[in-house]
């Protein structure tokens, strides 16, 4: 059980260890596109690794208490599913609504092909 | 907009139901019952805008192995890779980045394949997909791209999706 309690100690560091990565990214990129590119750090790696551990903990040490468990992995498949559609929205929206980097980017076929 | 089919009706109700089932999570008779009528009733609605093509794909057993392989095994170190080199830019103080839009052409053709790979594309840190469109029956993502490492076109495709096409490839063509 110990061994079982440090996996789980563990996940739950290295999803704090995205989660702040991401934060430092949100923070400090430039642009508001490299600002959302840092930002899916934490919905990914940041919360599954959290929801991972906290999976272990319910199915191990709460004599499997499947409630606790199934709802966890529903959380999980939502926030993978929902994620993606809310960041292409934002993105998209953002180019539309004229958002660019203050740098020029390296190539920009959107705006060559569709919006300048 | 399509018809509501029984097919799509069926598999709609199918999900809807087990999801009912995990968020309640309990197995009394009322409970089911409840759960049923009401999944009915989102899937009569909902099926037109749910299912696009074939309902049943799933039942294919080597559509469904491939398709569990992709996000049990490819998908995940895709996502490992690519955090990992995110969270190193970060950590080095945001200066080692190149953004810029790419377009890349895309080899799947049915709505959901490519809907799942945008999806995948946009989850992996480091790369966004804003918009998709379609020239002389090929179909191009624009993909926003933190750094950018190719011009547009097929190597910069390989890069940022060459893997994950590949096993998507198998689960929807």
């Amino acid at each position: 059980m110990t061994a079982l309690r440090i996996v789980i100690d563990v996940l739950i560091g290295i999803s704090a260890i995205f989660a702040l990565a991401g934060t430092i990214g949100i923070l400090k990129m430039p642009d508001t596109f490299s600002r959302m590119q840092a930002s899916t750090c934490i919905p990914t790696l940041g919360t599954i690794c959290a929801l991972l551990g906290a999976l272990l903990y319910a199915i191990f040490f709460k004599n499997g208490d499947a409630g606790s468990a199934v709802k966890i992995a529903v959380i999980g498949l939502m926030i993978l599913v929902t994620n993606p559609l809310g960041s292409h929205a934002i993105a998209k929206g953002a180019y539309k609504a004229g958002v660019r980097p203050e740098k020029k980017m390296e190539t920009d076929d959107l705006g060559r092909d569709l919006y300048d | 907009m399509q018809k509501t089919t029984l097919p799509a009706v069926v598999s709609t109700f199918v999900v809807s139901f087990a999801f009912w089932v995990l968020l309640t999570w309990s197995f009394t008779p009322q409970e089911l019952i409840a759960g049923a009528v009401i999944s009915l009733a989102v899937a009569l609605f909902s099926a037109r805008f749910f299912i696009h093509e074939k309902a049943f794909w799933l039942c294919n057993p080597a559509k469904f192995f491939s398709g569990l392989f992709y996000w049990v095994c490819i998908f995940p170190v895709e996502l490992v890779k690519a955090n990992v080199d995110m969270a190193k830019r970060c950590f080095g103080g945001c200066k080692n980045i190149n953004p810029g839009i790419v377009k890349v052409p895309v080899d799947l053709k049915s709505d959901y394949g490519q809907a799942a790979l945008a999806n995948s594309i946009t989850l992996t840190p480091g790369t966004i997909t804003m918009e998709t469109t379609e020239e002389d029956g090929q179909n191009y993502f624009y993909i926003h791209w933190i750094d950018v490492t190719a011009p547009s076109g097929r190597e910069a495709g390989d890069a940022i999706k060459g893997t994950l096409e590949k096993g998507l490839r198998r689960v929807w063509e």
